[in-house]
């Protein structure tokens, strides 16, 4: 055979598959149903870059300042701010990379060097780590524009400090995403979720006894914090400032040591990847059983309602509890709470600035609303075909709201009292007023949300990878709309809040917010059937999004 | 008497400027086993998600067990079972899960949708893998499950989208066997299908799609008689598909271009 395929070079294919997500690109802008969602790329695309843009300044002018003064070493801080975010924000704030399976490029004759660096590429290409990169280049920088001698250096310990995270960053997500897909060790995570709960209540009392003798331990550790790679770079920088290279050279070697050992471990994941193996959420097909079909218990409570809507809560508890990494950001909230409200110290120090429980309460409450309502913002994500039943089956649409939105209301409560619970027991109730304002307020906030987020699932959809930590994007739109409501619902309840301080009349917010939430409960129920009609006019685009 | 079971009066859709489904009448009686056939993209699919109710019609009108669709969308709905294109799965739940799920929302009490969906798998032979979540069947698997889904609320009509489909033969043959059992109870089916060899195998009736234009449809005696022509020869529905269909067979001899095929 003369002229079978010849061997493509790397750079080539690279290229080819660059070229190939810019044509993904802008033919999934060229679709009409797309356009909205540029629109919200657009905004989406303004206020993180102003964000970055942000960022960058502060950082450029933190790194100049700090070279000027000839603190160089306390550059660490910037890299341990830049790593923190590097490594934590994929995870937070999920959604924001692209959608492409790179496993899919498997059936093309491609070396495994080519489909390492392409791999590692995509850990670049999201945008928690194009902030960083931004952030770490202004750095750069602005350490250059006030030492030039630096230039050498810093860009030397920019790249390695950059390979270190990318690297890093790409084998936790596959560690997690892994691990997440298993069952047994996503109980093993719930129970740890459990125990850590109840740990940290019993951290802030041990912390009170024992506080004393932590300080000084932890001064004994911070040394060893030296020996971490954003430590490094900053030390490397601070000893090439100095003209002390031999120093240099070795802590820019130990975080080449990092990246190394890291691409290495990420080498041994990808090479299992190139043979074939498919090492997210699918599980090795369990052993034959016969005859084990489990029978469902007794319909519970559930029963009482209408066996669609029961049916569909069933489905939605099933699969929050499947989707390993969903349900891990339902529960960082509550983990982050509990640890913030442990504090003893923290809650002197508020205390100590006259900011009581009174504001402390109504704030932490809305910050798990928020976390919490984001998904039920595009409910249908992880749908796939099924969402055809919806349309197949004989009901009317509102019952598959009520389901779900009953599904979110439950998680919602749930975390909630947990949380409130534990913060009346550490802190203290707030007031009585304050109180009832703040339940009243919940149901105004949560279901004024609801009739919102209903609207937007509908609207705009967009396919979600089941338990999978990369590569999501989420629709830009829905996230926008999330955005909006949720400001202009907590901008409405502060001032209702602050009216009540203005009047002075301590019971005025409960009795707003008992309006304004009998209000959202009417309106939600008003406009099921109007989202009943709307299922009906966007079931095409909803089935479009969700079955390609 | 015969009822007729699918009726539709110039069902159209249009996507764009593209027509996928022009003026189709239909008339499929009910208990017949009726064929859709017709190439890749002749608006099979199409058709078939206007009739269950996943698309809406750009004109025309439909009618179903004698209701007409659009204004007993729910009495209808209730009456038919589809598996629809991409098979509208559940992926992460487990077959047993997915039948509950379906029973209960087709309205069945239950009592009768644990029974039902035990005798399904079984019948399947999907029982032995309980645990399994649907996105790790093999894709017969998900076929045979995606049936009996459509079949567990006991539907009057049928709806089949490509079912056979990456079906083995052995599971091809239990599904043929519950396709029969049920017409001969006097359900209607409604199968589409690309391949001719399963609709002349299949089915009583046959309706046939070219370029989004139904354009033939009857009976398959019906239709080999209207074909043959000289003195009784055999004219076999194959003949017919490629006359309709395959007039632009042109396109045949360019395979031979591909000479670097080896
Ligand atoms: N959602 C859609 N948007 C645009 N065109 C579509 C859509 N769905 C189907 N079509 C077009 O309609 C025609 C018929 O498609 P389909 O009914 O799926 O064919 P088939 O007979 O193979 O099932 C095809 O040309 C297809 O490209
Ligand atoms: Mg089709």
């Amino acid at each position: 055979m003369a002229d079978v395929a010849q061997p493509v070079g790397i750079l080539k294919q690279i290229g080819l598959i660059a070229g190939l997500r810019w044509r993904m690109l802008h033919n999934n802008l060229r679709r009409k149903q797309n356009r909205l969602d540029l629109l919200g790329l657009i905004i989406g695309g303004v206020l993180a870059g102003a964000l970055v843009l942000g960022v960058c300044f502060v950082l450029f002018e933190g790194a100049r300042g700090f070279v000027y003064s000839g603190n160089t070493t306390w550059l660490s801080l910037i890299f341990w701010a830049i790593f923190a975010w590097w490594q934590l924000s994929p995870i937070v704030v999920a959604g924001f990379g692209v959608s492409f399976d790179f496993r899919k490029l498997l059936r093309f004759p491609m070396s495994f060097g080519t489909f390492y660096i392409i791999a590692l590429a995509y850990g670049l290409a999201d945008f928690s780590g194009l902030a960083a990169v931004c952030w770490l280049v202004s750095v750069v920088i602005g350490a250059i524009s006030a030492q030039i001698s630096l230039l050498f250096p810093m860009v030397a310990v920019g790249l390695l400090f950059v390979l270190f995270n990318v690297t890093l960053e790409r084998l936790l997500g596959s560690w997690l995403e892994r691990w997440l897909a298993q069952r047994r060790s996503r109980e093993l995570f719930f129970a740890g979720f459990i125990l850590l709960m109840l740990g940290l209540q019993l951290l802030g009392p041990l912390m009170n006894r024992f506080g004393n003798s932590v300080g000084p331990w932890l001064m004994r550790a911070l040394p060893y914090f030296a020996y971490f790679p954003a430590s490094l770079a900053g030390k490397s920088v601070g000893a090439a400032s100095a003209g002390n290279y031999r120093e240099f050279m070795l802590a820019a070697g130990g975080i080449a040591c990092y990246a190394l050992f890291f691409g290495s471990l990420l080498w041994l994941r990808f090479a299992a990847q190139y043979r074939g193996e498919e090492l997210s959420e699918s599980q090795a097909p369990e052993k034959t059983v016969r005859k084990t079909v489990r029978r469902e218990t007794a319909e519970g409570t559930l029963g009482l309602m209408s066996p669609q809507i029961a049916a569909v809560i069933r489905k939605e508890f099933r699969y929050l509890l499947r989707n390993g990494f969903a349900a891990m950001v339902l529960l960082i909230p509550p983990i982050l709470v509990f640890a913030l409200i442990s504090q003893s110290s923290l809650l002197q120090f508020m205390g100590s600035k006259g900011l009581s429980p009174e504001l402390f309460f109504p704030s932490f409450v809305a910050y798990i609303v928020l976390i919490l309502m984001a998904p039920a913002y595009n409910s249908f994500a992880y749908e796939n075909t099924g969402v055809q039943t919806y349309f197949t089956a004989p009901l009317q649409f509102r019952d598959v709201f009520l389901g779900k939105n009953f599904v979110q209301v439950c998680l919602i409560v749930t975390e909630l009292t947990l949380c409130i619970a534990a913060f009346c027991y550490r802190v203290g109730a707030p007031s009585a007023p304050i109180f009832l304002a703040t339940l009243a307020a919940i149901v105004f906030t949560v279901v004024g949300q609801l009739s919102i987020a209903n609207w937007s699932s509908l609207s705009f959809p967009r396919k979600l990878a089941f338990g999978q930590v990369h590569g999501q994007r989420q629709s830009r739109m829905a996230v926008l709309i999330a955005f909006a409501a949720q400001i202009l619902l907590f901008g409405i309840s502060s001032l209702v809040l602050g009216l009540g301080r203005w009047t002075g009349d301590r019971w005025l917010p409960a009795k707003v917010f008992a309006l304004l939430a009998a209000a959202a409960v009417g309106g939600y129920v008003a406009a099921l059937d109007a989202l009943t009609s709307y299922a009906e006019k966007k079931k095409e685009t909803l089935i479009e999004a969700l079955c390609r | 008497m015969t009822d007729l079971a699918i009726v539709t009066e110039k069902l159209t859709r249009r996507f764009g400027a593209l027509t996928a489904v022009d003026n189709v009448d239909l008339r499929v009686t009910a208990g017949q086993f009726f064929g859709f056939l017709g190439p890749n993209g002749a608006g099979k699919s199409t058709t078939i998600k206007m009739l269950t109710g996943l698309l809406a019609p750009t004109s025309g009108r439909m009618q179903l067990l004698g209701m007409d669709f659009s204004s007993h969308t729910l009495a209808v709905k209730r009456q038919i079972g589809v598996v629809p294109e991409g098979m509208g799965l559940f992926e992460r739940l487990t077959g047993a899960e997915y039948l509950n799920f379906v029973g209960r929302m087709y309205g069945l009490d239950h009592a009768t949708t644990l029974q039902r969906t035990e005798e399904l798998l079984e019948f399947m032979q999907l029982a032995d893998r309980p645990k399994s979540m649907i996105a790790d069947y093999s894709h017969g698997m998900q076929k045979k499950l995606a049936l009996a889904a459509a079949v567990i609320h006991g539907p009057r009509i049928l709806f089949l989208d490509e079912p056979f489909e990456g079906v083995d033969a052995l599971a091809a043959g239990a599904l043929k066997a519950l396709l029969g059992r049920m017409t001969a109870r006097g359900a209607t089916i409604f199968l589409t299908s690309h391949v001719l060899e399963i609709v002349e195998r299949l089915c009583s009736h046959v309706g046939i799609i070219h370029q989004g234009r139904l354009v033939a449809q009857g009976s398959i005696q019906e239709l080999r008689a209207g074909i043959a022509g000289e003195e009784g020869t055999k004219t076999t529905l194959e003949q017919i598909f490629l006359s309709i269909v395959g007039q632009n067979g042109a396109e045949r001899s360019q395979i031979e271009e591909l000479s670097w095929l080896t």
